[in-house]
């Protein structure tokens, strides 16, 4: 036996047979049937509003949770983007730096004694005011 | 048939889920309610960071531009031992050590000692070099990691090591620069408040607060790395040659008194301070006093001509000594020359001549002008840990000190104090105040640093006939080793005896020096030599002054200034 079976159904209660249409038709005047048809298309106006606004909502909604979404993966793609310019900011500190270790006077002196190179004993200096005076 | 449940049981029932729909509600409610606070923190705690964002520090670049000093980020590798394992659940410490060690000149079994040490994250090494950080990422070892820290790098490596100072693991500056400008440098940290995912990445969408950090500022100072690099050079291979116990070199420009190149044996790698010896660290030229010896004959008559009870031509009678405060003071080796004028004084470094000269001009006056030209007094350089020296008061002197103190002996003076005292002669007789930051730039721009005229020491005249002197001390006197072709020099050499704990002076070791400045007409560069206990002995400043030619010679090469004598 079933809850459905156990629990008693109350007495239904049946609708007053309603009056076929052609009976109707020749007992009830002209506009009552106007009436009746002015509220049927009340109720259809009415499903079809609310079942517009349901689907408005469920629109909005979805185009809420599509901008979110965007959003979010915007954000995550952000946050990628700025964590590569860190690391390529990092890896441009670290070549400045190399550039300056490679700069460095003590290297290259080192260097060039490495090459073999020794330094100028003497230099010849032109006096400028005479290259000027002559030109 | 259909059976029926019987209206107790019904309502019984029913009482139950209204009890418990009740009772849930309340929860609920109380969640809702006063318990809201304590879950809502509980919520943010887990999604939301509050963090500290670090302020880059500031870069030191000398007067080129060229990079003295940076920051830059550095991997840091960790382990966290209980995730050292494979795909089967298989413990790899082992495995792990194995392949580290030998990327970090590492026995293996360090690394798993300290891999079982219990720890549950440990470093395993700071701050590593970047091609051994990538070896490492390349192998993809689990349990391992990689965490950011900030490196102090010095590109130059030991070259003005004490004027840069360093950075200690917690980011503080020490010594030199680093030291007394380390609140420039720093910065000021920020703050960077975000919710984040179980990804521990920043949800674009939650909360976001940030306070930018406050990059520190970058300095530009007086140096010339080229010019510091060939003092360092020149006193590293001197100290050497002469297995001297240390030295100090000190480059000025006397027109401002910036700080070209200041150099300091025993001398450090920043990148290694952890193995310096405390004495590598001490910046000899600002916290080392000595006697400076003859090399201060020139302060002394420089102020007897201005207080005019000399001349340049002014004679006395020498007999090898002068008797001062019943002691006699001798000329090196007790020499006798005669009939000598002030300029011979200089040129030869009369001893006697030198208390001949203080004794016209007197204790007070000799005092006054030592105070005067900055000695026994800081001169504000702009670096940390700077002596003073010592120049007794007056009430505490001895008569005979008189005559010491003419000739250098008697009082304590730092290189720095020495060049700027010559370079005060070289400019025509102000006293700047010595720097070393030439400039600091921030967000708002550049903030130059301007050049401090301390008082005028002697007049123009004095400080001119000084010049002269000094220039005839090179070209035809003691200082002869320091003649430079194509330039005129003027200088002065200093041999000192070395006071002991005792009070005495230490026997047959001295501190050699030589002070000068070139070229002697329209000075470009003070440059002030000291060494100490050089095995040359008294003949010390030798070394000193082919010192001085050395780096006289590469700093007006680099400069390009025009030889001003045929």
């Amino acid at each position: 036996m079933t809850f459905a079976q156990a629990v008693r159904a109350p007495q239904a209660r049946r609708m007053p047979h309603r009056p076929n249409r052609q009976a109707i038709a020749h007992r009830r005047p002209a506009s009552r049937q106007a009436t009746r048809l002015r509220a049927a298309s009340w109720e259809i106006r009415s499903f079809l509003l609310a079942s517009g606004v349901i689907v408005a909502c469920f629109l909005l909604v979805l185009l809420y949770l599509a901008q979110a979404t965007a959003v979010s993966a915007a954000g995550y793609e952000a946050q990628r983007l700025l964590a590569q310019r860190d690391e390529l900011r990092r890896q441009n500190a670290l070549l400045v730096i190399e550039s300056a270790r490679l700069d460095s006077p003590a290297r290259v002196e080192t260097e060039a004694q490495r090459l073999g190179l020794v330094r100028a004993a003497t230099i010849r200096v032109v006096a400028s005011e005479a290259v000027a005076a002559a030109r | 048939m259909t059976a029926t449940i019987s209206h107790t049981r019904l309502r019984v029932l029913f009482a139950f889920f209204t009890v418990a729909s009740l009772l849930l509600s309340a929860r609920l409610a109380y969640w809702q309610t006063v318990g809201r606070g304590d879950l809502l923190s509980r919520a943010t705690d887990q999604v939301h960071s509050d963090l500290a964002v670090a302020a880059q520090r500031g870069i030191i670049r000398d007067r080129t531009g060229a990079i003295l000093a940076t920051t830059v980020e550095l991997r840091s590798l960790y382990a966290i031992p209980a995730q050292m394992k494979d795909s089967e659940g298989h413990d790899t410490r082992f495995a792990v050590a194995a392949a580290l060690a030998p990327i970090l000149g590492e026995r293996p079994e360090v690394l798993r000692a300290a891999f079982d040490s219990g720890a549950e994250w440990l470093f395993v090494r700071r701050r590593l070099p970047e091609e051994t950080a990538a070896r490492i990422a390349a192998l993809g070892l689990s349990g391992v990691g990689f965490e950011m820290e900030p490196k102090r790098l010095y590109p130059n490596g030991a070259v003005g090591a004490q004027v840069l100072g360093f950075v200690s693991d917690d980011g503080l500056g020490q010594y030199g620069v680093e030291g007394s400008y380390d609140d420039a440098l720093a910065g000021t940290p920020g703050r960077l408040a975000v919710s984040r995912d179980p990804a521990n990445r920043e949800l674009a969408l939650g909360l976001r607060a940030a306070v930018p950090a406050k990059n520190g500022d970058d300095l530009w100072l007086t140096v010339d790395l080229a010019v510091q690099n060939a003092a360092e050079r020149e006193l590293a291979a001197v100290v050497e040659r002469e297995k001297a116990a240390g030295g100090a070199i000190v480059v000025l420009d006397p027109k401002d008194g910036a700080v070209l190149a200041m150099a300091s044996s025993p001398t450090y790698d920043p990148a290694r301070v952890g193995s310096a010896n405390t004495e590598a660290l001490r910046n000899r030229a600002i916290s080392w006093t000595y006697e400076p010896g003859s090399t201060l004959k020139a302060v002394t008559i420089a102020a007897a001509l201005d207080e005019g009870v000399v001349t340049p031509s002014t004679s006395y009678q020498d007999v090898g000594y002068a008797v001062i405060g019943g002691r006699t003071l001798c000329n090196a080796q007790c020499k006798v020359y005669g009939p000598t004028t002030v300029t011979q004084v200089l040129t030869r470094s009369q001893n006697a001549g030198a208390v001949f000269v203080a004794s016209k001009l007197g204790a007070a006056d000799l005092n006054a002008y030592l105070h005067a030209f900055g000695f026994g007094a800081r001169t504000g350089v702009d670096l940390a840990a700077e002596t003073a020296g010592i120049v007794r008061p007056l009430a505490e002197w001895y008569p005979v000190d008189l005559g010491t103190i003419s000739f250098g002996q008697g009082l304590s003076v730092t290189p720095l104090q020495l060049a700027s005292a010559y370079a005060a002669i070289a400019n025509g007789g102000i006293l700047y105040r010595p720097y070393v930051v030439a400039s600091r730039r921030d967000a708002d721009g550049e903030h130059r640093t301007a050049p401090v005229a301390v008082r005028r020491v002697i007049s123009e005249e004095t400080a001119a006939t000084m010049v002269t002197m000094l220039t005839t001390t090179v070209d035809n006197g003691i200082a002869n080793a320091a003649a430079l072709k194509g330039y005129s020099v003027a200088g002065k050499t200093g041999t000192a005896q070395i006071p002991s704990d005792d009070g005495r002076y230490v026997d047959d070791a001295y501190i050699s020096s030589f002070a000068g400045f070139v070229p002697a007409i329209d000075p470009r560069m003070v440059i002030v030599v000291v060494l100490e206990k050089p095995q040359s002995k008294l003949l010390g400043t030798v070394p000193a002054m082919n010192t001085f030619k050395a780096i006289a010679t590469d700093a007006l090469r680099y400069a390009r200034i025009q030889p001003d004598r045929p």
